[in-house]
């Protein structure tokens, strides 16, 4: 999520320890500056990666390619996670995010720690005109990740601090501030200045994950499309004497905030997110003046309510989205690639999976398993992805702030009818909640009537041969960042041949997949006697399904043939 | 999208169109005019009739 926000509190005094705090803000950790070898260095050094900005995004690619053992230098302004006195920022994790979480070692931290929901409510007035439980929607309940956890970003960030320390090969730069840049054909030279001093340094590729405000896409004249709208949100984060409903809730027009809408959210720490749509142009100050919002808090809640207010600010909306992803050696992901309002949670989620996409790619374009042209998918793939979240986030945007008679018009007609009908129900547009993006024309796909090609696929369960559970994310583990060919039912002798010989040729790792009783041909096999597996790879019967290491699937098919071999070069840019 | 008489009664519907506008205020009208596009639009469902609809509306001349 993005917010233009001003802190109206002090910044918190900074601990090595990322508890919540008591007082008016939150706590953050600190991490120390260490002087980088190139202050001392007499040559320029080159590196693989350079990663620009240390936020959810920049932190995820970072720990994702330090999984993968590949080398990269991240740089960050700061000398800790989220914004120094700021807000909670991104708050609602998804399913697929916290699967992504789960492969890089942090899961177990963000569950301990988050609050899962799965009921949403939608009010006008008094009445509840909508809710949904997600528990109960289609295959929500398969993963081993429940379909949102909500916590505050920083908490995230923190973790993933740890565990990219932990597994090393990411050289983490605190205090170091990107403040030049230029590229040539092969290389970039970035120039960093540090409190010991600045030093040059060259880049083979360069992430930009700096974030809405990214000097890099200001540098090279980037391309984007905006929208600015007039509506402005006042946030809250506070905690109660009373603890409200673990569910979200939302107001479309809510009696006590002048019939505007008004969002509320829980997180970790027992605080609570709350969002309230102001005037138009109201004024920012004094819309999320404390004596303002204590006003409010005490319509909505009762005024013998205790309320701690931990943080207030003032937003407003914009939306941003670039024309392409990469720019020569640059890459640029999450909110430098696209800005959307924070409706449906599509802002820090959509940039967990940009490094998630890109660092499979990056890495193994780098451990020489793929063709440096399969990094040109990072781009189709997942500019369609920002599109899509940034049309999806307009269109709730527009429900909400109707912007002529016409369209407060409709909207007052589907509020109306959304009482008693459940058909207007469906029209009525308080979020749209983040999905994993489906790849609809990716180079690095290979697409066929019926396939489940660029679809995700789910953290579903499955049984190892010995009968102990096991979970996708564990097999994408014993993968190893190579792809993973998974073949449904039972083998010819000359397909088990070709598998074997797929395996020894290409980075492709294949396991057969049995129902409970079945007598199994290949050496690797797992059994799925709900047919989970099978369903979360989108295949029927005798197939086969192409998975890459972030849980997508390259293409499926039905015999083990030479589509199969064009497929899993296609997926590493060799066609 | 169908230009072809569809209805099986045309004239009782425009007479209830008429009678149930009959009362109405300007801005009455209004709302109940949106109800009903809602209501008709869930009955058609299918995206591309309804797209070529709001078109064909488009397309038609403001006034004779």
């Amino acid at each position: 999520m993005t917010t233009r926000s001003t802190p109206a509190y002090q910044a918190a005094s900074l601990y090595n320890d990322y508890q919540f705090s008591t007082g008016s803000g939150y706590v953050l950790p600190e991490y120390p500056f260490v002087e980088p070898a190139e202050l001392k260095a007499d040559t320029l050094m080159r590196h693989p990666v350079v990663i620009v900005g240390g936020g959810i995004t920049g932190l995820t690619l970072a720990c994702a390619l330090a999984r993968q053992g590949v080398r990269a230098v991240l740089l960050d302004e700061d000398n800790t996670v989220g914004v120094k006195g700021a807000a909670s920022r991104g708050i609602c994790y998804t399913q697929k995010s916290l699967e992504i979480f789960d492969r890089l070692g942090i899961y177990d931290r963000i569950a301990a720690k988050g609050v899962q929901w799965s009921v949403g409510r939608t009010y006008a007035g008094e009445d509840e005109v909508y809710s949904f439980d997600l528990r109960q929607q289609g295959s929500y309940r398969l993963s081993e990740q429940p379909p949102f956890i909500n916590i505050q970003q920083f908490y995230i960030e923190a973790f993933l601090v740890d565990r990219i320390q932990a597994l090393g090969h990411v050289d983490l730069r605190w205090q170091n501030r990107l403040t030049g840049f230029e590229q040539g054909a092969d290389v970039a030279t970035l120039t960093v200045e540090t409190p010991a001093g600045s030093y040059r340094m060259e880049a083979e590729h360069v992430i930009d994950a700096s974030g809405a405000h990214s000097p890099l896409r200001q540098w090279l004249k980037v391309p984007f499309d905006s929208r600015r709208g007039d509506d402005r949100w006042c946030i809250a984060d506070v905690r109660f004497t009373s603890r409200p409903p673990v569910e979200r809730h939302t107001w479309i027009e809510a009696p006590f905030n002048d019939n505007r809408a008004v969002w509320q959210h829980l997180m970790a720490d027992d605080v609570w997110r709350l969002d309230y749509q102001m005037a138009p142009d109201a004024d920012p100050e004094t819309v999320s003046s404390e004596a303002e919002v204590r006003k409010r808090l005490a319509r909505q809640f009762g005024s013998d309510v205790e309320v701690e207010i931990v943080w207030v600010g003032p937003y407003a909306y914009r939306s941003e989205c670039v024309h392409g992803m990469r720019h020569g050696r640059v890459f640029l992901m999450g909110d430098s690639a696209k800005v959307v309002s924070p409706f449906g949670a599509r802002g820090g989620n959509t940039g967990v999976a940009d490094a998630d996409n890109l660092a499979w790619k990056l890495a193994a374009v780098l451990q020489g398993k793929a063709d440096a042209s399969l990094l040109e998918s990072y781009n189709h793939e997942r500019l369609e992805a920002a599109q899509q979240n940034v049309c999806v986030t307009n269109r709730t945007a527009r429900f909400l702030r109707p912007a002529q008679r016409s369209e407060r018009l409709f909207r007052d007609a589907v509020i109306g009818l959304a009482r008693q009908m459940p058909f207007a129900r469906s029209l009525v547009n308080t979020g749209r909640m983040a999905i994993a993006n489906p790849y609809s024309e990716s180079s690095a796909c290979s697409y066929a009537p019926g396939s489940g090609a660029g679809q995700s696929v789910q953290n579903v369960r499955f049984a190892w041969a010995d009968g102990s559970p096991g979970h996708v994310n564990d097999l994408l583990d014993w993968a190893g960042g190579n792809l993973l060919v998974l073949v449904f039912g039972d083998l010819s002798a000359a397909c088990v041949q070709r598998l074997r010989r797929l395996c020894f040729d290409a980075p492709v790792r294949s396991v057969q997949v049995l129902g409970p009783d079945a007598s199994p041909q290949a050496l690797e096999y797992v059994r799925d006697p709900q047919g989970h597996l099978q369903g979360a790879c989108h295949v029927f019967g005798h197939a086969w399904a192409l998975l890459r290491p972030d849980a997508y699937l390259a293409a499926t098919g039905e015999t083990v043939d030479a589509t199969l071999v064009t497929a899993i070069e296609r997926s590493l840019g060799l066609r | 999208m169908k230009l072809t008489p569809h209805f099986q009664d045309g004239d009782t519907f425009y007479e209830q169109l008429l009678d149930a506008h009959a009362e109405l205020s300007r801005e009455d009208a209004e709302l109940f005019n949106a109800r009903l596009i809602l209501l008709l639009a869930n009955q058609v469902g299918d995206a591309r009739i309804l797209r070529d609809c709001i078109e064909a509306a488009k397309l038609a001349p403001a006034k004779t």
